[in-house]
């Protein structure tokens, strides 16, 4: 196999690079030919599969106070060495240390197109923040056994810039991504699933391949009023639509709710409404709206003084393939505006 | 009960003056197999064409795969929807390798729910059908013709064309039989008695769709207010089971080779006691589904015995959750679980690969996702997408999902989604 020389950028803080301790913390960022510091771990673990072109050093202050600046003016210093691969860290337990190797890692990226890998403590803030987009190996909370950790980077780094296929978190040694991939397994989920009832049966280990998803439980509020005194909004995630979708909401994975206003409406018509969610047979509820949204009953409790009053505006959204971040954006946007609105309580009717 | 499949392997398949098997060649009379499916009044312009493995062509408009199989002697063939209403998982059936019948769906202009099949190329290997020689079918709705009737014909039209291929073996010396055979649950031999009792819980279709009156799922039967009912597993590998229209990542083919029913029946005996199969489907409102959650619990763990229930899925994201609510109760009653489920994230994050968090309902195997990116390579020829071919023809980009036999809900593939 034939190894061509990579060009590569190391990014360390004032400490690696040498330049000083707190007192050099808010230097700001700077370049210097070949490797400094820290980053003649990196230059020893490339050996002879690349060369470190270039070292650039910012102090920890810098780069957290003013984290956009920073990464903007590291990424240019960085597009002018015209590196295939930036190598940030290792950070170990280094807060802001760790947040500026990632913030930079995905900038580079996303910005030059360059990959880019870090390494730090599990511990380190960068993690969280930073590993669905960067590459980020686990590394030791100090700096005691640096050499072995930067080897363990730059090899993850050199499959990342010779664009091989990397492997799972655990066989190739980075934090996993939170991200999923079809590969193929060796026998098929017909199997696999039988051997996995056997092991669970037996009371062996088994290991799922679906983890659990990390829902954070919302309790419901209570009411603090009585319901004759309540403002009560209807809110469905069903697909109610006024006919023709004025909004455009998605036949699934939606991304856009509506906001429909009821003033003046004793019932909903069926004429005038439609649904267009792609998740469950709508037949019944095109055939009578109040099926999946009672503005008729509320109406009636609105009248008797069983609740105080009904909101004026129904939300409706399409709720089905839809991703979890957008659902959380769309509940968090209509949540404030009902409670601007003065509701009180809600009524979510789903499908 | 007992069934044999006898196993005639296809190696080549060819137009020909007759339909018949020669050797390893199956020759098929086009001409005679046009007029067979231009009898039904409800499709015109019938068009037949045979495809290879390794040829760089790609099958498009794919709505279904049948595999050919006929009744050896007596018993109907895909009872109550070709065939008369009758039992079926008995005696013995022919069956044909290495071929497959593909039907096409002409109509829609909403091809994103059709698929494609290549027969070159990288996607060749993910498929079972880029393996087989192929009989694709191409059939234009009559005038005046509904929809759901349209979709009847046109798999009307494979069922016959699969049992007619699979006739030709009558005469022939098998290549191999395979015997499937289970005693009745509750007679477990002595010296087997430990094993653990094993059922499968097959969720045979998806209510989010009302199914049309000639769509027959089971036994013919649109199984529109179908509760959980006990199957044996022959019937299912004998053509009691069918797609329904709406079959998102599953294939009549991949029932009628049930890969679940067949590792239990390769494990039966030796680490398990394959206890039954119990057959439901993923209702569309909350009371049925609690109802139909229960009842297929109580038929696992209380009239099957089992100690362990495998359990599978048709469809999206609510069939994802009916599953997982009876393997809930199972659980609830002490009987383990398995489920094989699809990674449902539509952003390829793992957070979103889960609509369920139930107790218990910790072992999950997956089937991969439908919704990640995949190129499908240029090709020499599209078959059965006249109209989808200038788009088809070259490089495009699609999903694991438009790929017919990547993603099989009943767990044939070997596609998986890994956390990255």
């Amino acid at each position: 196999m034939t190894t061509e020389t990579l060009r590569v950028v190391c990014y360390l803080n004032q400490f690696f690079g040498q330049l000083g301790g707190e007192e050099k913390a808010g230097v700001e960022p700077q370049v210097i030919d070949g490797a400094v510091g820290a980053a003649r771990a990196a230059q020893q673990a490339l050996g002879d599969a690349g060369t470190v072109v270039a070292t650039v050093i910012c102090g920890d202050n810098y780069a957290a106070e003013q984290a956009e600046r920073a990464v903007a003016e590291m990424v240019a210093l960085v597009a002018a060495a015209r590196p295939d691969l930036v190598v940030a860290g290792p950070a170990f337990l280094a807060g802001r240390y760790g947040v500026a190797c990632g913030a930079l890692c995905a900038a580079v990226q996303a910005e030059l197109k360059i990959p880019a890998v870090t390494g730090m403590h599990a511990e380190n803030p960068g993690v969280e923040l930073y590993r669905r987009q960067v590459y980020i190996v686990p590394t030791g909370a100090e700096a005691t056994r640096m050499l072995n950790e930067v080897k363990r980077l730059v090899a993850l780094g050199l499959k990342l810039a010779r664009r091989e296929a990397i492997g799972a978190p655990a066989a190739e040694g980075y934090f996993a991504r939170g991200v999923t991939r079809n590969v193929v397994a060796g026998v098929s989920a017909a199997d696999r699933a039988i051997a996995m009832l056997l092991d669970k049966l037996a009371a062996r280990p088994f290991a799922s391949e679906v983890p659990r998803p990390a829902f954070p439980p919302v309790a419901a509020p209570r009411l603090v009023k009585t319901l004759e005194g309540a403002t009560i909004a209807l809110v469905t995630d069903g697909g109610l639509v006024p006919r023709g979708n004025p909004d455009g909401i998605e036949a699934l994975n939606a991304t856009r709710y509506g906001a429909y206003s009821i003033e003046g409406k004793a019932g909903l018509d069926a004429a005038q409404y439609d649904n267009p969610h792609r998740g469950y047979d709508t037949t019944w509820v095109k055939q009578d709206p109040h099926r999946l949204v009672p503005v008729d009953v509320a109406r009636d409790l609105e009248q008797s003084g069983a609740i105080g009053k009904l909101h004026e505006t129904v939300y409706s959204t399409v709720s089905v393939a839809t991703t979890l971040a957008h659902s959380a954006r769309m509940g968090a946007e209509i949540a404030e505006k009902l409670r601007a609105a003065g509701v009180d309580a809600v009524i979510l009717t789903s499908t | 009960m007992r069934l044999e499949l006898r196993w005639s392997d296809v190696d080549e398949l060819a137009a020909g003056s007759a339909t018949r098997l020669v050797g390893r060649r199956l020759e098929v009379d086009l001409e005679a197999l046009r007029a067979l499916l231009s009898a039904d009044s409800r499709l015109t312009g019938i068009r037949l064409d045979l495809v290879h493995p390794g040829e760089r062509c790609r099958i498009g408009r794919v709505f279904d795969v049948v595999a050919p199989r006929a009744k050896l002697d007596g018993g109907e063939d895909f009872p109550g929807v070709l065939g008369g209403v009758a039992k079926a998982g008995h005696g013995r059936t022919l069956a044909l390798g290495g071929v497959a019948v593909v039907a096409t769906d002409q109509q829609t202009d909403s091809v994103g729910t059709l698929a494609v099949i290549d027969m070159a190329g990288p996607n060749a290997a993910l498929s079972a059908f880029g393996a087989t020689h192929n009989l694709v079918i191409s059939a234009w709705p009559a005038p005046g013709t509904e929809r759901s009737d349209y979709l009847a014909a046109v798999r009307l039209g494979a069922l016959k064309t699969a049992v007619c291929l699979a006739r030709t073996a009558r005469e022939a010396e098998p290549d191999r039989v395979e015997v499937f055979a289970l005693p009745p649950s509750p007679r477990v031999p002595p010296e087997l008695v430990h094993l653990p009792r094993v059922a499968y819980v097959f969720q045979i279709h998806s209510h989010q769709r009302p199914t049309g009156l000639d769509e027959g799922i089971l036994y013919g039967d649109p199984v529109r207010r179908m509760l959980p009912t006990i199957v044996h597993p022959n019937e299912v590998l004998d053509g009691a089971v069918l797609r329904g229209f709406m079959g998102r990542s599953v294939t009549t083919w991949a029932t009628q080779n049930h890969p679940m029913i067949r590792a239990l029946y390769a494990q039966h005996g030796r680490t398990l006691w394959f206890a039954g199969v119990v057959v439901t489907v993923a209702q569309a409102t909350e009371p049925e589904r609690v109802r139909s959650a229960f009842l297929a619990a109580g038929l696992v763990a209380h009239t099957l015995g089992a100690d362990g229930a495998v359990f599978t899925k048709i469809g999206g994201g609510a069939p994802h959750v009916d599953m997982a609510q009876a393997a809930a109760q199972c659980e609830a009653l002490g009987v383990k679980t398995t489920a094989v489920v699809e990674d449902m994230s539509t952003d390829g994050s793992a957070e979103g690969m889960l609509l369920f968090d139930f107790p218990g309902v910790d072992a999950l195997v997956n089937v991969g996702s439908s919704q990640e990116p995949l190129t499908l390579p240029a090709m020499d020829r599209v078959v059965g997408a006249d109209d989808l071919a200038p788009r088809l023809l070259g490089e495009t980009r699609a999903t694991y999902g438009t790929l017919c036999g990547a993603i099989e809900q009943v767990g044939a593939t070997r596609v998986m989604a890994e956390v990255r």
